[in-house]
């Protein structure tokens, strides 16, 4: 087995990397790249902690090797967060309620950013949808969904963040 | 969980990807989204040498609608396929299908479509971590002689856990195998050998090239249902569907396929025969569900999260939900 040479953007910024083909694109962006906002949960592709968007599409990090991202443009919560202060989904998740434990969060917000990119005014089971991928193991859905609606009501311009 | 050890490749062309599997063989797996296959490696189900990534032939991900059919390459995502227009007119069927798998970032990377009719069949027994499977000992499906789910069986019992499957089969959807010695086209009801050992008809050196479906002569109703523990993210334990095509208040054309209750789907041929060529009536869902049952009764084992006898009466109910809704009663 030896490193290959993988290209990407990750929260706007170019980098290349010698990875080993077993490197999966979360052990990629936690272990090389220290964005600890990648959640590592079940490692099934069950759970959607390590929820990332490639492409603006939310897809499952633990699933995904690193090399099978070539070429791609990655967004961790880390690189949703503006300079100053927070985006709004994720400052809707705070004034909701929707973050208890907070290892979901991250795919969450995630997930919800690339509904309400797509569709900036979804309803309730467009959000269910959208986030059935994502287990919330302190079981506060109604809050997240709350958020949601929150931050859709809100008017996210699509181009932030 | 970390990954085995292997190498990788990812050739541009289809030619390059059959010459490799050619001379690997079976050390050689095919990764199309690696939804599947990632897991199993986890848990150390697989142990290829090489796998060859299909993510940059580009024959291999496109929809294309000719005059008697639909043809997809096997490495078309299941999203693709989703918001596919043609698909969407002819077989909206098949979409329900698609839209029931994992979830909507499963769909779009990159569960393929391909990959989900080579879904390897699941089993309670089998698909757990090395460290648990290694309290139980080997079963057929990794070298042993024995099967953890039902005592005596000569060999696996997994499931055939995919949603197209079944749906597709009622479409009398046909696959392309490539090989180095050129292609074969088979029905897709051939391909599953009925062996969760070796539960697909393909050779070694072969590679899923291609999926067509037929197009209908006239307008068909169908129906797919599937029984899961959750909505999401899981996969069926028990689904069916049916097509039909009813036309003057006869029907012309009727598929019942059955899935999930054993290493390969099955068409209730019995109940297909007696339905077709009649007039739709209330009789035909017991008559569905009757043969359902009888199916699921000797194929059905106790080797998933609900029990045989539940998923045996679902398999009947099921079956008459789905001649329900594509007759229209």
């Amino acid at each position: 087995m030896k490193k290959q040479l993988v290209n990407m953007t990750v929260n706007g910024e170019e980098v290349e990397l010698a990875v080993y083909p077993n490197t999966t694109l979360l052990e990629m962006l936690r272990v090389e790249l220290g964005l600890m906002g990648v959640k590592e949960g079940c490692s099934e592709g069950v759970c959607g902690t390590c929820t990332v968007l490639l492409n603006g599409q939310p897809v499952r990090s633990c699933l995904t090797l690193a090399l099978e991202a070539e070429g791609s443009e990655i967004l961790t919560i880390e690189g949703l967060t503006p300079e100053d202060g927070l985006h709004p989904v994720q400052q809707a998740f705070i004034d909701r309620g929707a973050v208890q434990c907070g290892f979901c969060t991250p795919g969450m917000i995630l997930s919800s950013k690339a509904l309400l990119d797509r569709n900036p005014n979804p309803s309730e089971d467009d959000i269910k949808t959208a986030l059935s991928g994502s287990f919330c193991r302190c079981t506060g859905y109604t809050k997240i969904l709350d958020a949601v609606k929150a931050a859709a009501a809100a008017h996210v311009d699509p181009s932030d963040g | 969980m970390r990954l085995p050890a292997f190498d990788y490749q990812a050739p541009d062309k289809l030619d390059q990807a059959l010459k490799i599997k050619g001379e690997l063989g079976g050390n050689a797996s095919v990764l199309a989204g690696g939804t599947d296959i990632l897991v199993n490696l986890k848990h150390r189900l697989f142990s290829p040498a090489t796998l060859i990534s299909l993510k940059n032939i580009k024959e291999l991900r496109r929809i294309e609608s000719k005059p008697d059919s639909v043809v997809m390459g096997a490495a078309t995502t299941l999203a693709e396929m989703a918001d596919n227009a043609t698909l969407n007119e002819h077989f909206p069927v098949l979409i329900k299908a698609i839209r029931s798998i994992g979830a909507p970032g499963i769909q779009a990377f990159r569960g393929t479509l391909g990959g989900n009719i080579c879904l390897s069949p699941r089993c309670l027994f089998y698909n757990q971590s090395h460290f648990w499977r290694s309290g139980k000992g080997s079963c057929h499906r990794t070298g042993g002689k024995e099967c953890h789910a039902l005592e005596g069986s000569e060999s696996c019992q997994s499931i055939c856990s995919a949603d197209t499957v079944p749906v597709l089969v009622a479409l009398s959807a046909q696959l392309t195998l490539a090989g180095p010695g050129g292609t074969r086209l088979m029905a897709l009801s051939d391909f599953y050998t009925g062996k969760g050992e070796t539960p697909f008809n393909i050779l070694p050196e072969e590679i899923l090239t291609e999926v067509r479906i037929p197009l209908p002569w006239a307008p068909i109703s169908a129906s797919y249902q599937r029984l899961a523990m959750r909505a999401a993210v899981d996969f069926p334990l028990v689904n069916a569907a049916a097509v039909a095509i009813v036309d003057k208040g006869k029907v012309e054309l009727f598929r019942l396929v059955l899935s999930a209750v054993g290493p390969a789907p099955i068409v209730l041929k019995e109940a297909e025969a007696a339905i077709k060529g009649s007039a739709p009536s209330q009789e035909m869902i017991q008559t569905a569900g009757d043969a359902a049952f009888k199916a699921a009764e000797g194929s059905v084992v106790e080797n998933a999260s609900l029990s045989r006898q539940y998923r045996v009466k679902m398999a009947a109910a099921l079956a008459r939900r789905a001649v329900k809704e594509a007759l229209g009663l």
